[in-house]
This record gives structure tokens, C-alpha cells and sequence, in this order.
């Protein structure tokens, strides 16, 4: 099944679902093997008991002398080795994990946002779409997620992931598919009315197809860019721009690096700290500032906060805009 | 039995005329049944066997309730794209299912009834420690019961049953304040329940009950009962928090008030993973009483299950985590949940191993309840095991959420309790009436129950690894043919749990009269007459023998 | 345990139980009642440990805003609180004690001094609440405008403020309906030779809900003042 024209629906009973990345076939090796173990410790007790039931019917004749001297060696063994075997699992499993929970450094960064009953990418150059998403194969893609309301969970079954998005806090999944096609795409946790809507086509292309897209698509203003002009629409740089009468920080060159906060120690500001900072400045006070930011909650929604970040990330320390075409790759916390 | 008049209205009348055909009256106590016949006479008794049977009533009509919301699930799930329901009944449908089926139906099941009509005797008590308490926590179920059937009368709940926030705080316009409140109060009921059980194994026991000679299904009921301590008052304050929060909108668990919704995941799951162990412990209690006596030998261990049932009420209170792995949880923690839920395979391992040693070389009647036991070992595995699997992070990472989560819990709860309730059910039934049941239809809907679950649930494991979505009322048509096979399968198993309604109601009437062990079992229950007289025992008992004690027979053999 | 009472000074009653039909000797019946008392009160202590949980959470992720609120709190009608319960929890004490030689006046009028006390609690404990009222602390009043509003975090303190002194006010104003029927009851002749049990079993739960008020305290009120 390659080409991006085949349907999902096309197939009238699918027992195995597609996967898109080396590390689904892994999962899938990973479920496989489990299943063998369980099989093995399970059929025996399965055929024991079904032995039984007919060998040692009543009324039949049959031998059912037992000395009363128990085994523990031998019921201790079987408890303990079975666990140790399943551990192989529990350990095989948390090593892929542990490849799920760390993106690497230069993966291409993509923001999702959930609200009830729809998805909403937005791609580095400032490309958006509903429902739908649209990945490159053969690189690392990160996706950035937040949502606007309720929990809902983004859901990749041909890449075997799925992460929930969180009303006020970011979390990511990332991975790198291994070849092209059209995959479906949910929301898995339940969200309310239109829960079971809530959902897309994933479309993989080779690099130069999503090139293409990503022309062909919309805006060609980049997140960054639209943030600057959100910047300005929403008052901000009246305080943080430079020769402002407020005292307020600046805030070139702020992503990424250690702020001092008022109750000691220092905190890193990552898309999550900037997102908190400006829906709810009076929470983590920084040194050396008087709080006087007014908080924009229920005033800036989640789509615009990623457009703000990704032109504060943009920010170099001299104050000057760089490149705003590219928001750098970043690493995540 | 006598020979039912040729017309109904004949029936009808001999059984008004004659309220218990053929019974000789003799100047011994009279049984609990037929001590007093009027209605009041059973709403306001303290005596635990007819608690337990109000219990067994009530719980029944939620089972009707529960099983009929999800014949409509299923009914709906016949089409990919959902038109027999608008999406919002879908959404108050399942809520319905998972809400009654978990707080009215399973929790209380084994522990309220069996655990009330017979754990006592079986200690050879004349009762709980605090009859009237347990006669309020019968009031406060049927309070609680029935306000909840009105919200659902009323006006629905479309959270599910997890009421997770901030849906349930803020977005959901249904009922979700009469329903929360119903489910805190029927909480109460379980609370004193387990209090009730708790002092009356310690308190009560008769004369040399050691706490080693007690059989399994007690050891069970004080698991149970901690669990009910400990855990529902968490429950209980964190939904007393969701009420406050919907309204007063205080704000625990809301993001934009500086709460965290997270956090009440954290509170819901330390409650409702150990719920998970209150639902099958019993099962299992029920499991080690029926499989030595249709083996007619002691169970194997049994100071290791024992020891188990206690090991699985501890560990179960350190394992919620795993039910929040994708939700952003740190690594760290998840790694630590993960481990500690495979740990908990290790008890169940225990009781799954000690019931196959049981067998083995035992003497085997393969009647009704061993085949419902039976049944639950196969089920039961099966569940658990999958359960594993999702313990695994990789794995839970892509069926979260998913039908193979739907798969795993009714396996467990349904394959698993449910089939245990069924078989306790049988094996109790001459204890508890007196009458003996149709042997030929017992097997009969055991075997339909076990492939109708099978072709229920089965698809669902696949539906899941194919990444359709639970709670979900419009799904991609490829799902269709699996989802048709497992509504087809509901339907054999519906039709399971219609025999044992009808045979076992047959049989108050026209079963065949119950000598006090039919089965020629060992519980101290067997010692007293079928149906138990007032005080339940002639003279109180003494206790000089292990449980399972069929050794005896066994070296004649 | 029936004590019998030998010819005791006026005003001295004889002290046991009635054993109810179930219990086989008195000594059951006794440990059962206390047994499930305190099985009761451990899973109150759960129920409040919920809320302590959320607390402690709260502190953990808004430090400064649970400073600005505590600082609000009237830490001096706390204070006083707390030695009015200690007071209390040492006259239930002296119930007790009374009740177990058999002296019903005294016993009666420990009872209703601890009643007394538990009341002057309440009182204190709504002149707060309207002083906060006063303050405009209230953030779940939503036409009324709350004095720390700037910061959503210290709304989610105060009204976890309100729900935990409420839910232990709950508490209190049960333990003193059940403490005036109870010495209502104790008042009239025999009580203490039926059901002794009862005053020392109530004695448990009006220790607890001395003893939650003495971790609400400093949980709410104290720690980072
Ligand atoms: C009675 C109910 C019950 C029981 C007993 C269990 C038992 C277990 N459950 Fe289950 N579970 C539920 C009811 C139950 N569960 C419900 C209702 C949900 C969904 C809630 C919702 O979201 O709505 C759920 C969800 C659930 C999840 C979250 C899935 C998700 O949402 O992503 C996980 C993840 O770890 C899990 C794991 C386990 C494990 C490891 C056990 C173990 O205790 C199983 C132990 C048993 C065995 C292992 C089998 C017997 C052993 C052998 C045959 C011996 C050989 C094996 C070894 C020694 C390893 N369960
Ligand atoms: C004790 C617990 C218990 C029990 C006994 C059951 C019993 C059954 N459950 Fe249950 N179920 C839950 C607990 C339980 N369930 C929980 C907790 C959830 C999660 C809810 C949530 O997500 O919040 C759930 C969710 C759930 C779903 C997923 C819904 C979704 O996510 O969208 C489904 C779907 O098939 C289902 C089916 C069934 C079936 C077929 C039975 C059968 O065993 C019942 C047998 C009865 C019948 C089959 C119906 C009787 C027949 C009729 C009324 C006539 C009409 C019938 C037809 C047209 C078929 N259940
Ligand atoms: Cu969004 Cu479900
Ligand atoms: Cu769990």
C-alpha cells in the first residue's frame, strides 16, 4: 500500500493494522512476543484443567493417591518465573518508551492544538490545517501539543502513539516515519459530544511531496511573523519593546535560558513558562521585576500563544529579529 | 414439587392460597424465610441473610438496568456511522452502562450479598456486628440507587463513568451534580458494609475460628473491607470536590484557576484501581469455595492464597499511575507504576496456580457452579494477562483508550465476577431458598454465557489493536464487520442471562426441595438447614477442624 | 463489665451494657463498638487526608499566592480555636472518667461543657467567616468582588480553605447534636447501667475531630505565614 490515494476505508476488514515507523514494528514485535509468553504460560493451564476435568471425573477409577508434603520450591517457581519472564516485556516496553518520551534535537517541530470538536496544525512556515495533518517520512517530526478546553488525546494508531493534550500545559510526541501513505488520526480521549469526530487523515510524504504542500498550502508568513504582529496587536510590545517606558524585561534572547525567579532558583523558559507567563504572569514571580503584566487568559487563545512563542523564539539576544522564516528546531524539556 | 394446575390463573391462586405447598411444620425455629411474611417485616429486618437477599434484589434490577444500556450500545454499533442515536444518547448511554454497572452492580454484588448471607455463618456468627448499621447501608444504596435512576430518568450524565475533569467541571451540560451525588452516597453504603465485615471477623468468630481455619471467601471479605476503609473516603472527597468545583467553581481541578486537572485523575484512579480489586476479590473468594468442594479436596495452599488475597489488597493501592501513561505523567513515575503493576500479576498468579492444584487428582463433579468456576480461571487469565500487556508502556501507548481496554476490563469484570457472581449464585441457591435448580438448564446457560461472551469480547481485543477508539459512536467503516460479529455475540450473551432468571425463578416454586449439603461441602454454612433458621444455628458452634477439611473421604478413596 | 454498683454515695449509678441478642459475652459487644469506631474514624481521616493532599499540591505549585492567602486568614481566631478544642477534648475526658465510676450528675455536666465548648467553636468559627465575608474573601460568592483577585491561585486556596473548615465544621456541629441528645439521655436513670459503651465510643470521635482541627491548623493557617 503505497501512494497517497489509498483510502483507510478501503478495506472492508483489516486484522492488522498499517504501520508507518520502525519503532510501530517494534511495538508490534514487542505485543507478539508477549502474546507467545502468555500463550505458553496460559494453554498449559488451560490443557491441565481441561485434563483434569475429564480424568479425574467422579466415579471413574482412577489413581488419586498425592503425598500431603507440599513443593514449595516448586510452587514458589512457578510464581517467580513467570514473573521474571514477563519483566523481559515490562522491560522491552519501557526502553521504547523511553524512545517515545525523547525527541531528538533537530526534529521538525509541529503544534497541535485541541479544542472540543476539532484539531489544528500549524507548521513551522505558518501553514495550518483542520483535522488533517501533513508529516514529512524519513525525518524526526515532534508535535507540540496544548489544548484550548477539555483533555483530548492525539491518537496515531499506523505509528502506535498517542499522547493526551492538556487545557494549560504542553506535551509532545514525536517519531519518524518510514514510508508514505494515508493513516487515520484520532482523538481518543472522550471530550464530549462530538468525541467520536474528532479526527483526521494522517498523510506521510516523501520530503519533496510535503515541500510541495507545504507551498502549495496557504500562508507563506511564518509562525514567527504572524506572532509579531500579534505582538503588537495585542499590546505587548507597548511594555517589552525596546524603548518602552515600562519596565518590563526584554525578551531577546529569553527562550531557552535560565530566569531568576523571586523565590529563588532559576527557571528555563520553554514554551511551557512563556505560555504560563502570559496567560497568568502572577504565577512563578520573576526577580527583579515588579509584577504589573495583566494576565490574558480567556483573552489570547491557544493557537495565537504558539504564534507569540514561536516569535519570542525567534528573538536573538541582540534584539533583532532573525530569520523569522525559520523557527529553529527545539529541544524539548 | 407439585404439579402445576393445568391454567395460570389456577397457578396463580394455589400460590396465593398456599403460600409454601408441602411444607410440615415442625417446632423448630422457623427458617429466616419464613419467619414472618410481610413486606414490612423485611424492610425492617436486621437479620443479615434477608439483607443480604434485599442486596440480591436490588443489584439484580441494576444488572436489568446496566445490561439494557448496553444491548443499546452494542444496537448502535451495528452501523459505522451511528444514526440509530444521536451522539449525545451514545454518550449517555455508555456513561449509564460504566456508571450502574461499576458502582450499582459489581462493587456491591459479591461482598453485599454472598458477603452478607453467608460470610457470617460461615464464621459461625449470629449475625454482623451491627445489624442496624447494615440495614442503613441497604437504605442508603436504594437511596442512592434510586435518585441516580432518576438522573438518569431525568436527564442523563454524558462524562463516563470516569467524570474526568475539566469536562465534567466545566464543559458537560448534563446532570452530572445529581449523579456525582448519587455515586458519594452509594459510597456510604460500601463504606459501612466493609466497616460492618471488618469488625465482624475480628469480633465475632466462633469458638476456636482461628483466623487460619476461616475459609478463602472470608480471607476475601476483609480484603475487600479494607479496601472499602480505605479507599472510597478518596473517592467520596474527590467528587465532593467536583461537585463544589461545578457548583461554586472553586477551582481544584481547573487550569484556569491555577488547579490541576490532573490531579483529579490522580485522586480518581487511587480509588478506582483498588474498586478494580474490590470487584474481583470476591469473585475469587467465591472461585476457592466452589472449585475444593466440586473437587472434593482441600485447596491447594491455602495459606498462600490467603496470604494473596491480602498482598493484592496492598499492592493494589500502589499501582493507579497505570492508568494515566500518556496523559504526560512523568517518566519516571510511569516506569515505577509499570513495574508495580506487573507485580501485582504475581498474587493473582498464586490463586490461578493453587485452583489448577486443586483439581488435580481431586474427585470432579462438573456441575453448574464448577463450570461458571471454570469458565472464571479461563476468563480471568485472559484478562489479567492483558492487563499486562497494557501495564507495558509501549504497548499502553498505542491501545489507550482503545477497545482492547474495553476488552481487557470486561474480561476481568465480566468473564471474570460477573461469571463468579453466577456461579456463587448456584452453588448458594439451596442455602439461600431451599430449592434446588434445573441442573441440565444450569449447564445449559453457562455454556452459552461463556461463547457469548467470548464473541462479545474477543473481536474487541482486535478492534483495539486496529486503534478504533473507545467511546465512540461514529467509527471508520473497516471496523464494521468486527463490531457486527461482537453485537451478535451480545446477543447469545444476553440470552445466557435470561435462563438463569427464569429457571432460578421457577425453581422458589416447583425446584425440588434442598437438603442442608447438597453438595457435600465443608463451610460451616452446610451445617445448618437449607434454608438457615432465624438465628442460624440450632447451637452455637465449635470449631476444631481446618477449612476444606475432605481429607477424610479423600484417604478412603 | 456490670460493674455492681455496692451501696455508692448518693448520685452514683451502677455502670455496664446491654448486650444485644447477637453478641455472645459483653466483653464482644465492647470490643465491637470501639473496633468499628475506629475503623470509622480511619477512613475519615482518609477523607480529610484527600484534601490535605490538594493543599499540599497547591503549595508545592503556587508558593507565593498560598503566602498571600495565609496571611489573610485569621491566624488569632485559629489559634484560639485550637485551645478551645484541647479544652473540650479534656473535658470529654472527664465525662468519661466520670461516667465510668457511675456519677451521672457530673458525667451530664461534663457532657454538656464540652458541648459548650464545641459551640463557642462554631460561634468563633462563623464570626471568622463573616470577618472574611467582611474582607471580601469569599471568591465563590461570584457577584462580589474578592480582595486578592489578581492571582486565580490563591482563589483555589481560599475556597479549599472553606470546603476543609466547612467539611470539619460538618463534623463538629454533628459531634454536638449527637453529645446534647446523648446527654439528654444520660440525665435520665439507668443510662449509664445500659449503655456506658456509648459515651466512651462518642469520646473517640470527639478526640478525631480535635485531632483533624489540630492538622487543619497549621496546614491551612501556619505553615508559610
Ligand atoms: C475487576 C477489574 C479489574 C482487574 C482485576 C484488573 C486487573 C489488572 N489490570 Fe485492569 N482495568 C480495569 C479493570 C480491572 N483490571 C478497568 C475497568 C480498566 C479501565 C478503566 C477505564 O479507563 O475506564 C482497566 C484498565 C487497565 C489499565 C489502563 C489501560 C489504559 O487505560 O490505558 C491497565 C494498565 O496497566 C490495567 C492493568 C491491569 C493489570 C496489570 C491487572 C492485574 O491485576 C492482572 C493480574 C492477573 C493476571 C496476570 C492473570 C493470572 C496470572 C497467571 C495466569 C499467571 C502467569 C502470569 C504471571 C505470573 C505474570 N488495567
Ligand atoms: C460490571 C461491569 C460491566 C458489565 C457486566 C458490562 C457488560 C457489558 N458491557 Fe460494558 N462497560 C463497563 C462495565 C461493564 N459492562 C464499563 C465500566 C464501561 C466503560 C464505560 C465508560 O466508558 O465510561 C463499559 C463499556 C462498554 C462498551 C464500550 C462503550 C464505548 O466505549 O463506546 C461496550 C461496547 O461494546 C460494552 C458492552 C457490554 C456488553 C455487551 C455487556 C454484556 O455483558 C451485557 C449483557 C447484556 C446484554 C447483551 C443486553 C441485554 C439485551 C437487551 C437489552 C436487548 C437488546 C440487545 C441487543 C440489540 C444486542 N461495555
Ligand atoms: Cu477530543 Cu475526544
Ligand atoms: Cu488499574
Amino acid at each position: 500500500m503505497s501512494g497517497k490515494d489509498v483510502n483507510p476505508g478501503d478495506f472492508p476488514l483489516a486484522l492488522w493494522p498499517p504501520s508507518a515507523s520502525t519503532e510501530a514494528v517494534q511495538s508490534d514485535h514487542l505485543i507478539l512476543g508477549f502474546t507467545v509468553l502468555t500463550l505458553l504460560l496460559t494453554v498449559p493451564i488451560f490443557l491441565a484443567i481441561a485434563w483434569f476435568a475429564v480424568h479425574f471425573r467422579a466415579g471413574k477409577d482412577v489413581h488419586r493417591e498425592y503425598s500431603d508434603k507440599r513443593n514449595r520450591l516448586l510452587e514458589v517457581s512457578w510464581m517467580l518465573v513467570p514473573f521474571l519472564l514477563t519483566l523481559i516485556f515490562f522491560y522491552w516496553g519501557a526502553k521504547l518508551f523511553d524512545i517515545h518520551k525523547h525527541p531528538p534535537a533537530d526534529a521538525l517541530r509541529i503544534e497541535a492544538i485541541g479544542r472540543q470538536w476539532m484539531w489544528k496544525f500549524q507548521h513551522p512556515g505558518g501553514q495550518a490545517e483542520i483535522n488533517d495533518l501533513h508529516v514529512p517520512s524519513g525525518e524526526p517530526v515532534m508535535i507540540n501539543m496544548i489544548s484550548q478546553d477539555v483533555i483530548h488525546s492525539l491518537y496515531l494508531p499506523a505509528l502506535r502513539v498517542q499522547m493526551e493534550t492538556l487545557p494549560g500545559r504542553y506535551t509532545q510526541l514525536w517519531f519518524t516515519a518510514n514510508r508514505t501513505g494515508t493513516f487515520r488520526l484520532y482523538c481518543s480521549e472522550y471530550c464530549g459530544t462530538d468525541h467520536s469526530r474528532m479526527g483526521g487523515l494522517l498523510t506521510i510524504m516523501s520530503p519533496a511531496d510535503y515541500a510541495q504542500w507545504l507551498r502549495q498550502s496557504g500562508t507563506s508568513i511564518s509562525l514567527a511573523s504572524q506572532g509579531r504582529a500579534l505582538f503588537s496587536s495585542y499590546g505587548c510590545s507597548g511594555c517589552h519593546g525596546a524603548g518602552s517606558a515600562v519596565r518590563a524585561p526584554s525578551l531577546a534572547g529569553l527562550y531557552g535560558s535560565p530566569v531568576p525567579m523571586l523565590a529563588g532558583g532559576t527557571v528555563v523558559a520553554d514554551s511551557g513558562y512563556i505560555h504560563d507567563k502570559i496567560l497568568d504572569p502572577d504565577r512563578n514571580l520573576i526577580a527583579g521585576y515588579k509584577q504589573v503584566m495583566p494576565a490574558f487568559k480567556g483573552v489570547i487563545p491557544e493557537d495565537r500563544i504558539v504564534l507569540l512563542t514561536a516569535y519570542i523564539k525567534s528573538l536573538s539576544p541582540a534584539g533583532q529579529d532573525t530569520q523569522p522564516g525559520q523557527a529553529g528546531p527545539e529541544r524539548t524539556p | 414439587m407439585t404439579p402445576p394446575p393445568d391454567s395460570l390463573i389456577g397457578t396463580i391462586e394455589t400460590a396465593l392460597r398456599e403460600p409454601h405447598p408441602g411444607r410440615i411444620t415442625i417446632d423448630r425455629e422457623p427458617d429466616y424465610l419464613h419467619d414472618e411474611h410481610t413486606l414490612w417485616s423485611w424492610l425492617t429486618t436486621t437479620d443479615h441473610k434477608r439483607i443480604g437477599i434485599l442486596y440480591l434484589l436490588s443489584i439484580t434490577a441494576f444488572f436489568i438496568v446496566g445490561a439494557f444500556a448496553a444491548g443499546l450500545i452494542r444496537l448502535s454499533l451495528v452501523v459505522p456511522n451511528g444514526q440509530i442515536f444521536s451522539n449525545d444518547t451514545y454518550n449517555k448511554l455508555f456513561t449509564i452502562h460504566g456508571v450502574v454497572m461499576i458502582w450499582f452492580f459489581l462493587i456491591p454484588s459479591i461482598p453485599a450479598t454472598f458477603g452478607n448471607f453467608i460470610m457470617p455463618i460461615m464464621i459461625g456468627a449470629k449475625d454482623v456486628a451491627f445489624p442496624r448499621l447494615n440495614r442503613t447501608s441497604w437504605y442508603i444504596f436504594v437511596s442512592a440507587s434510586l435518585f441516580t435512576l432518576f438522573t438518569v430518568v431525568a436527564g442523563g450524565v454524558d462524562t463516563g463513568w470516569t467524570f474526568y475533569a475539566p469536562f465534567s467541571t466545566t464543559f458537560s451540560n448534563t446532570w452530572v451534580v445529581p449523579a456525582l451525588i448519587g455515586v458519594i452516597v452509594v459510597g456510604f453504603s460500601s463504606i459501612l458494609t466493609g466497616l460492618n465485615f471488618i469488625v465482624t471477623i475480628h469480633t465475632m468468630r466462633a469458638p476456636g475460628m482461628t483466623w487460619f481455619r476461616m475459609p478463602i471467601f472470608v480471607w476475601t471479605m476483609y480484603a475487600v473491607s479494607l479496601i472499602f476503609l480505605l479507599a472510597t473516603p478518596v473517592i467520596t472527597m474527590a467528587l465532593i470536590l467536583l461537585v463544589m468545583e461545578r457548583v461554586f467553581h472553586i477551582g481544584v481541578f481547573d487550569p484556569a484557576l491555577g488547579g490541576d486537572p490532573v490531579l483529579f485523575e490522580h485522586l480518581f484512579w487511587f480509588y478506582s484501581h483498588p474498586a478494580v480489586y474490590i470487584m474481583v476479590l470476591p469473585g475469587m473468594g467465591v472461585i476457592s469455595e466452589i472449585v475444593p468442594v466440586f473437587s472434593q479436596k482441600r485447596l491447594f495452599g491455602y495459606r498462600f492464597v490467603a496470604y494473596a488475597s491480602i498482598g493484592l489488597a496492598s499492592l493494589t493501592f500502589f499501582v493507579w499511575g497505570h492508568h494515566m501513561f500518556v496523559n504526560g505523567e512523568s517518566e519516571t513515575s510511569a516506569l515505577v507504576f509499570s513495574v508495580l503493576s506487573f507485580a501485582v500479576a504475581v498474587p493473582s498468579a498464586v490463586k490461578v496456580y493453587n485452583w489448577t492444584a486443586t483439581i488435580y487428582k481431586g474427585t470432579l463433579r462438573l456441575d453448574t457452579p464448577m463450570l461458571y468456576a471454570m469458565g472464571y480461571i479461563g476468563l480471568f487469565v485472559v484478562g489479567g494477562l492483558t492487563g499486562l500487556f497494557l501495564a507495558t508502556l509501549a504497548i499502553d501507548e498505542h491501545v489507550h483508550d482503545t477497545y482492547f481496554v474495553v476488552a481487557h476490563f470486561h474480561y476481568i469484570m465480566v468473564g471474570g465476577t460477573a461469571l463468579a457472581f453466577l456461579g456463587g449464585l448456584h452453588y448458594w441457591w439451596p442455602k439461600f431458598t431451599g430449592r434446588l435448580y434445573p441442573e441440565a438448564w444450569g449447564r445449559l446457560s453457562a455454556f452459552l454465557i461463556f461463547i457469548g461472551f467470548n464473541a462479545t469480547f474477543a473481536p474487541q481485543f482486535v478492534l483495539g489493536y486496529l486503534g478504533m477508539p473507545r467511546r465512540y459512536h461514529n467509527y471508520p467503516p473497516e471496523f464494521q464487520l468486527l463490531n457486527i460479529l461482537s453485537s451478535s455475540g451480545s446477543l447469545v450473551l444476553a440470552l445466557g442471562y435470561v435462563f438463569p432468571m427464569v429457571y432460578l425463578g421457577w425453581s422458589l416454586r416447583y425446584g425440588a426441595k434442598a437438603p442442608p449439603n447438597p453438595w457435600n461441602a465443608k463451610g460451616l454454612e452446610w451445617t445448618t438447614a437449607s434454608p438457615p433458621p432465624k438465628h442460624n444455628f440450632e447451637t452455637p458452634p465449635t470449631v476444631d477442624f481446618p477449612p476444606y477439611d475432605y481429607r477424610r473421604r479423600e484417604t478412603r478413596v | 463489665m456490670s460493674a455492681a454498683a455496692a451501696q455508692a454515695p448518693a448520685g452514683i449509678a451502677e455502670v455496664g451494657i446491654e448486650r444485644e441478642e447477637h453478641f455472645t459475652t459483653d466483653g464482644q459487644q465492647v470490643h465491637a463498638a470501639r473496633f468499628g469506631m475506629w475503623c470509622w474514624l480511619l477512613t475519615e481521616l482518609l477523607l480529610f487526608a484527600g484534601l490535605f493532599l490538594c493543599a499540599l499540591i497547591i503549595r508545592i505549585m503556587h508558593p507565593a499566592s498560598v503566602t498571600a492567602t495565609t496571611t489573610h486568614l485569621k491566624f488569632w481566631i485559629g489559634a484560639t480555636n485550637t485551645a478551645v478544642l484541647i479544652v473540650s477534648s479534656f473535658t470529654m475526658s472527664g465525662a468519661i472518667e466520670l461516667s465510668r465510676i457511675g456519677w451521672q450528675r457530673g458525667t451530664v455536666r461534663f457532657m454538656l461543657a464540652t458541648a459548650a465548648l464545641g459551640t463557642l467553636f462554631l460561634v468563633l468559627k462563623g464570626y471568622e467567616y463573616y470577618q472574611d465575608f467582611d474582607e471580601h474573601m469569599m471568591p465563590f460568592l461570584h457577584g462580589r468582588r474578592y480582595a486578592l483577585a489578581q492571582d486565580p491561585s490563591t482563589i483555589l486556596f481560599t475556597d479549599l480553605y472553606y470546603v476543609t473548615t466547612g467539611l470539619h465544621g460538618l463534623h463538629l456541629t454533628t459531634g454536638v447534636s449527637i453529645l446534647l441528645v446523648m446527654a439528654w439521655m444520660a440525665s435520665r436513670p439507668g443510662f449509664l447501667q445500659r449503655h456506658q459503651n456509648r459515651i466512651e465510643i462518642f469520646g473517640l470521635y470527639w478526640h478525631f475531630i480535635d485531632l483533624v482541627w489540630i492538622i487543619v491548623f497549621p496546614v491551612l493557617y501556619v505553615l508559610n505565614r
